[in-house]
């Protein structure tokens, strides 16, 4: 089992400037799933109830003289922690930005290698797996090794496989958020209110957000949405209802769907943008078995879908809706 | 409450309001717990919040009529009901969000005697909300405020110099020993407890400080510190940085009285606290009074 590659510019910035710090949120430890083509961070994939986020960038968006072995495939897949993941990149920029990055007229001999290893750890006997970052600055060169769990059996491999293939359908309509900065600020105020968050969206392109509790109801809908997917006319005579009204005959319709989520794992949903994507787009997958988030990235200086980098979360469902 | 008559007609009150930070920043400041009932009392004056703690601590906030852009009274009598101050203020600040300076209507009573909160700052967005509201108490919550004697006794201290007082009282905490002398002119604060602090405001000394003093006679009475603080504590920084005067007032039997006020008044497009400590129109201004027993044990009883 062999992974070793050399970390991009582009692909320094992409982890250490936006990716890490946002899938942080959605939990400190995650999977990292490496194949022949892409490097992939997934969050509670396989085990629970928590919010799954799945970050895939192609190889080419993150490396360099990427090689990669192993008897399964040429897949590796191990937990990490992404706090330490995080700390250890930036502590190895700082030496590594001594030269100026890959930018340098000495191209050659200045570059970041991230490989797997296996090492023994002080005060102990057992050699323990390693995500290794090396590089050299001017006078120093440095080792940063990151501890990973041991690598994941070729059945859970397979197990992760199967989830991430699964968790790769989309809903029949998305509606893009306008204005994610608003939407957070909004729903960070909307906690302190209740724990259950519904959320609707209709094919008209609306999102219906709403707290209901013993005590207090609130709510706010946001209409005219861009809509990708299945789409239907606005029924008429509808502007002067209420929101809830309009959500109500909209469902009754079939032109909208509706679930309840937690409102912390919808804050995290919306904390994703600190990778900085261009656009988010949320949609009710089939059945409502869960609320998706699907994150759009643009090639730098264009409206084209950069292809090789695609972010998405699923928002587990809360059963038993109707009751508080 | 409200008959059933009145409910099919129009409803008691429909208002709106340009500047919910303000609201929620007078409101914030009288919040010195977290679960807290308050009671509103609605009038063709406006509307008044009241909070209480056990007897001893009261609070009491004014919205003027003249706040609001539009409002429209139509109860007999003076409709009271209870919210949560806590869910009242969270729901507020969900209706302020940067760069979303909308309007909000309020209305009372929804079909379920809810009150109603709706912002449509523009045709794409909505945001609304519904608060359950209660049966207020029928106790009766005035603590009869009358002036100790001929002269009112009473001072005026920048709010920041104020809090900042209280807050360096916590040290020898439980009780404070609030007294004002006419010669020298001077508002000492002394606690005892853990250690003695005395904190003195003379006023000659610096009149930027204390702006203002009333007092024909000496006047000492003490205070419990966790009320006296509640009174400064909360007090949003945006409304320190004003740095408009507090008024305190000793009133018979060393009833304690603490006024501030806090800007409602639409923010300017530039920077809203550069701006707002020029003048502003007094009918933006939320008053905010807090009123607060002093405590009567053997030792203070046997003083006077």
């Amino acid at each position: 089992m062999k992974f070793k590659a050399f970390l991009t510019d582009h692909g320094i910035n992409l982890l250490e400037k936006r990716f890490l710090q946002a899938l942080d949120k959605m939990g400190k430890v995650c999977h990292l799933y490496l194949t022949r083509d892409h490097a992939i961070f997934l969050h509670n994939l396989l085990n629970g109830d928590g919010i799954q986020s799945i970050a895939q960038f192609q190889k080419e968006a993150l490396f360099e003289d990427y090689r990669i072995s192993s008897q399964n495939d040429d897949r590796i897949a191990f937990t990490i922690d992404l706090s330490l993941l995080h700390r250890a990149l930036r502590s190895i920029l700082t030496i590594y930005t001594e030269f100026g990055g890959s930018h340098s007229s000495d191209t050659a001999s200045n570059r970041l290698q991230i490989k797997l290893v296996k090492k023994l750890p002080p005060h102990s006997s057992q050699p323990m797996p390693f995500l290794t970052f090396e590089t050299k600055g001017y006078k120093s060169a440095v080792i940063q090794d990151v501890p990973i769990s041991k690598p994941l059996s070729r059945a859970d491999v397979l197990e992760l496989q199967a989830a991430l293939d699964m968790a790769q359908d989309l809903p029949q309509t998305l509606v893009q958020v306008p204005d994610m900065n608003q939407l957070q600020s909004f729903v960070d105020r909307m906690k302190h209110v209740g724990d259950v968050l519904n959320v609707s969206i209709t094919k008209y392109g609306d999102l219906h957000l709403q707290i209901s509790t013993s005590l207090i109801t609130l709510g706010a809908e946001f209409r005219k949405l861009k809509v990708i997917g299945e789409q239907a006319r606005v029924p008429s005579g509808d502007e002067n209802l209420t929101a809830q009204t309009r959500t109500r005959r909209a469902i009754d319709k079939g032109d909208a769907m509706s679930v309840q989520v937690s409102v912390k794992h919808f804050f995290k949903s919306i904390q994703c943008h600190l990778a900085k994507p261009d656009c988010a787009f949320y949609g009710i997958a089939q059945q409502g078995s869960c609320l998706t988030v699907v994150f759009q990235f643009f090639v730098p200086g264009t409206r084209q879908t950069d292809k090789s980098i695609s972010l998405h979360c699923r928002l587990p469902v809360l059963i038993d809706s109707g009751t508080n | 409450m409200s008959s059933s008559g009145v409910e099919t007609e129009s409803p008691d009150l429909i208002c709106e309001l340009d500047n919910v930070q303000g609201m929620v920043d007078a409101l914030t400041s009288v919040r010195w717990k977290r679960h807290q009932d308050a009671v509103l009392e609605l009038s063709e004056h406006g509307i008044v919040l009241i909070v209480e703690d056990t007897g001893c601590l009261q609070a009491k906030v004014y919205l003027q009529r003249e706040l609001f852009v539009r409002y429209e009274y139509s109860a007999h009598g003076r409709p009271r009901f209870g919210v949560s101050l806590g869910l009242f203020v969270d729901c507020l600040n969900t209706f302020c969000i940067p760069g979303h300076s909308g309007t909000i209507e309020f209305q009372y009573p929804g079909p379920d005697m809810q009150l109603l909160l709706k912002s449509t700052d523009s045709l794409s967005s909505c945001t609304y909300a519904e608060i359950r509201t209660r049966i207020p108490d029928t106790i009766s919550w005035d603590y009869n405020f009358e002036p100790a004697g001929s002269t009112p006794i009473s001072f005026t201290v920048k709010s920041s110099a104020l809090k900042e007082a209280i807050d360096d009282l916590e040290w020898p905490g439980s009780s404070i020993q609030i007294t004002l002398q006419p010669n020298p002119p001077s508002v000492t604060f002394k606690g005892e407890g853990h250690g003695d602090l005395q904190i003195d405001f003379m006023y000659y000394a610096n009149m930027d400080l204390l702006t203002a003093f009333n007092c024909d006679q000496t006047v000492s009475h003490s205070y419990k510190y966790k009320f006296l603080r509640a009174t400064t504590s909360n007090i949003p920084s945006s409304v320190i940085k004003d740095n408009r005067g507090s008024k305190l007032t000793i009133g018979r039997g060393g009833m304690l009285k603490v006024q501030h006020l806090v800007s409602v008044a639409r923010p300017s497009n530039s920077h809203t606290h550069v701006d707002s400590v020029s003048y502003q129109p007094p009918s933006r201004i939320a008053y905010i009074e807090f009123f607060v027993k002093p405590q009567v044990d053997e030792e203070t009883a046997y003083d006077s």
